[in-house]
């Protein structure tokens, strides 16, 4: 009986989709469906268009001008001379340069302690206190930075803080951490990993979850080493995922301002000044509109080609992925 | 009404910045334009709001104001608490505007610490908002609020209501917290809460017998213990003092001063080093600074401030003025050159009457004569030009409020403020009231302060030489003489791109590091 009328009504529903009422019907759903659909994405692309295309469009027009906001001088058109001030600027390309290498240097310790920390959990299931330890892990990941800032200072300050109180205890000389030319940037890197190694530890986890578990138990029964099922087996399978995690973190630190702000303020002297506190110090205290949008726009550009890299490995991912099943 | 005020009240401020920013504006964008067409639609909602046709400028009257609730928002200084005074003692606004006008009002408030609180008010200013009718700001802003035209000429107010036009003590609290540009007599600010430096000693330690007797067989001389003593002391001599009590083994340290790279910590500690041995910082008629800053006294009194660091803690870079509190108020110093605004905070309850406070130890001056010249602290309070009329008139209604004697009695003996007029200061109980407040009268007097730059420009000026100074106390910068010789480059380079100078910086000064 089912078969039946599943039988009989098999050639309407065959009528329906090829019969010629159906590409009006189709075309008709089409147009709804393309209507609902756009009409949904307004909101998103509104906010887009507000929230980033105007902005970016006034900050690129404000690169043009010599504009201090609390100067009654108002604006003056000069072309591209903020452009070729930066080209000139010192105190600004020595902080670029300051923030590529430190940027390098937080990318590499955190991908090697994360791949590490990754490698320990990884197939770990039955570690006594497993969950708690990875919630250990990640809170600092999840603190604000400018909470965390604060109380690595409070923590390293050499009179009040309790990093050198037991320093003192254990009878060595309190170490200035902060304000110490030789100290400040090592200890701004390190808390910075201290902050985002847990990224990169949930990144490889993520990644090494991503391995065939038949694949990895092929391995075993072949006997391969641990080298060799690291090698062969397991980082061509996590290696788009832990690169994607790195140029994450590359786009993310060159970007880091609040936490050296709150920690060292930039100092000492200039000694930890990376670019984007000297792009906030031009643009919010000293609100020279004018040549910090220039800047703007340069950081801008090299923040694209940063994502440019990431969207290639994306790609390289899918293309990968579309190759396999072919 | 506001709004025809605000402009005819600044006409060559607002009205060359307007037409600036429209050429600007069409060339930009159209949706920029549409953005702008916006923001002035938005900034414009608080025209509606104006009542009544008599001057705001000149405060309520007992009929205008009658039956209306309004809420008064002001901005302060966080964590400097001569600045949330007014907040405290709001209640009594509250009943003399009920009393002598009839309203009800109530106060919001936005607070930020001294380096963030301009970035706070500025944008709302340039988007012509009322959010904070009245403000308590850093005298150095003066220039950066007043050219734009955002804030109210003061002499306008001053004219309607003379009451407010009070003698000040010496000519410091007009150069320092009302008048730009400097030296043009045009004021802009009220003075809201003076400030001067000094240094607070722990007067029990000066008073024990044996730390009195080991001081004069060490030095060969009795260790200074009044006021009057310290009043006259000389740098080296006070220095003698500091080093004396300096017992770094059982944690209590001789001085602590300020060298923090935050806002103008470092500079405001180091100036009266400078000032003193006869060095200039600018000249403010030509708007020079390379040739007058980098000069050798001024190298030589840098080298002098950041000497005193072997007194202090290991940390003495990062010292603000938090820090400094910290230092003397948990006993890890014997002494501490302060801002003698926060007295109050400097003399904990544990330390009430163990507390001696003197003006600033006075150096060897050009002339060979001994001279001390400090810095001068302290905010005024500016009036926000984009007040609707209501808001306006509680405004002028707060400051006339502010001024009455028996607030001034509340401000300055109960909640730790400091008087500035020349009745104020020479009112015994006022004087008596906290031992701070005879080295701030001795500070205040004329040429013993002076305030710095009031320039827009200051923010970006104050960066490069906090970042060049406090390198140098923290050892990125080999030299007083080249931090100096940086500040002084680039200081001229800001002031010389912005207009405001015709003397040009020295040739490659834009590729100039401080490494």
């Amino acid at each position: 009986m089912t078969e039946a009328v599943i039988k009989s009504k098999q050639p309407e529903l065959i009528q329906g989709k090829t019969g010629k009422s159906a590409p009006r019907k189709a075309k008709s759903r089409f147009s709804s469906n393309t209507l609902w659909s756009g009409g949904l994405l307004v909101p998103v692309l509104l906010f887009f268009i507000l929230m980033n295309v105007v902005p970016t469009i006034w900050m690129l027009g404000l690169s043009f001008y010599d504009y201090t906001l609390t100067s009654a001088k108002g604006m003056e058109f000069i072309g591209f001379d903020n452009y070729t001030r930066l080209l000139n600027d010192g105190p600004i390309q020595l902080a670029i340069s300051r923030t590529f290498l430190f940027m390098v240097l937080a990318v590499i310790l955190q991908t090697l302690l994360g791949a590490l920390i990754g490698f320990l959990f990884w197939r770990a299931d039955r570690m006594p206190g497993r969950r708690l330890a990875l919630t250990l892990l990640f809170t600092p990941m999840v603190l604000a930075p400018l909470s965390s800032g604060l109380f690595w200072r409070l923590l390293l300050d050499p009179v009040f803080g309790l990093i050198n109180y037991f320093i003192s205890s254990l009878g060595f000389e309190p170490v200035n951490f902060l304000t110490n030319p030789d100290w400040a940037f090592t200890t701004v890197l390190l808390v910075d990993t201290w902050m985002w190694t847990p990224f990169m530890a949930l990144m490889t986890l993520a990644a090494l979850g991503s391995v065939p578990k038949a694949e990895l138990e092929a391995a075993q029964v072949d006997n391969l080493s641990m080298w060799q099922r690291l090698i062969h087996v397991i980082i061509p399978y996590a290696k788009f995922i832990i690169v994607l995690g790195i140029l994450l973190r590359t786009i993310d630190v060159f970007k880091t301002m609040d936490l050296v702000y709150l920690m060292t303020n930039g100092g000492p002297g200039d000694r930890t000044e990376l670019i984007a506190v000297g792009l906030y110090r031009l643009a919010f205290q000293s609100f020279n509109l004018g040549y910090s949008s220039a800047l703007a726009v340069l950081l801008l550009f090299i923040a694209i080609a940063l994502t440019s890299i990431y969207l290639f490995v994306l790609n390289l991912r899918a293309r990968k992925e579309l190759k396999d099943q072919s | 009404m506001s709004r025809k005020f605000m402009i005819n009240s600044h006409e060559s401020g607002i009205t060359a910045q307007l037409k600036g920013r429209r050429r600007g504006f069409t060339a930009i964008a159209t949706v920029g334009i549409a953005a702008s067409l916006v923001l002035a639609g938005c900034s414009s909602g608080s025209d509606d709001a104006s009542s009544g046709g008599d001057n705001p400028l000149t405060g309520s009257t007992a009929t205008n104001m009658q039956g209306k609730s309004l809420t008064l928002g002001y901005s302060r200084i966080g964590g400097w608490p001569p600045s949330a005074a007014p907040e405290a003692m709001f209640p009594a606004f509250q009943a003399y505007a009920k009393e002598n006008y009839g309203y009800d009002v109530d106060l919001t408030f936005a607070e930020a610490p001294f380096g963030e609180l301009f970035q706070k008010i500025a944008p709302t200013l340039a988007a012509g908002s009322q959010e904070f009718n009245i403000m308590i700001v850093d005298s150095q802003w003066l220039g950066a609020l007043a050219e734009p035209g955002w804030i109210v000429p003061a002499d306008k107010i001053y004219d309607l209501n003379p009451e407010l036009d009070i003698e000040p003590f010496s000519s410091l609290v007009a150069s320092t917290y009302q008048v730009y540009p400097d030296g043009s007599g045009q004021r802009w600010g009220f003075p809201q809460m003076p400030d001067t430096q000094g240094v607070f000693l722990r007067l029990d330690m000066l008073e024990d017998p044996a730390n009195q007797a080991a001081f004069e067989a060490e030095y060969g001389k009795p260790l200074p213990t009044t006021y009057e003593e310290y009043e006259e002391i000389m740098m080296d001599d006070f220095v003698e003092i500091v080093a004396f009590f300096n017992d770094q083994d059982n944690g209590m340290y001789g001085t602590a001063l300020q060298y923090s790279k935050d806002y103008d910590f470092f500079s405001c500690a180091y100036y009266p080093f400078a000032y003193s041995r006869g060095g200039e910082i600018w000249n403010p008629d030509t708007n020079q600074i390379y040739g007058v800053l980098n000069s050798d006294v001024n190298a030589a009194a840098m080298e002098e401030f950041v000497g005193l660091k072997k007194y202090q803690p290991a940390s003495f870079a990062t010292q603000g003025i938090g820090e400094v509190v910290d230092l003397f108020t948990t006993s890890q110093a014997f002494s501490a050159f302060q801002w003698l605004a926060i007295g109050k905070f400097m003399i904990a309850p544990e330390l009430e009457g163990k507390v001696l406070a003197i003006p600033l130890p006075k150096f060897e001056g050009p002339d060979g004569k001994p001279k001390i010249v400090g810095a001068m602290g302290g905010q005024p309070w500016v009036v926000n030009s984009f007040n609707d009329d209501d808001h306006m008139r509680v405004s002028v209604d707060f400051l006339k409020w502010w001024y009455l004697p028996e607030t001034q009695d509340s401000f300055i003996l109960e909640n730790g403020g400091l008087p500035w007029s020349k009745e104020g200061l020479n009112n015994e109980t006022y004087l008596n009231s906290a031992p701070y407040v005879r080295p701030f009268k001795y500070m205040l007097e004329e040429g013993r302060s002076v305030d710095f730059w009031h320039v827009p420009e200051y923010a970006q000026m104050l960066a490069v030489q906090q970042e060049a100074w406090n390198g140098y106390a923290a050892g990125t910068v080999s030299s007083a003489a080249d931090a100096l010789e940086y500040t002084a480059a680039k200081q001229q380079e800001i002031l010389f791109n912005s207009g405001r100078s015709e003397e040009p910086p020295p040739e490659g000064t834009a590729s100039l590091t401080l490494q």
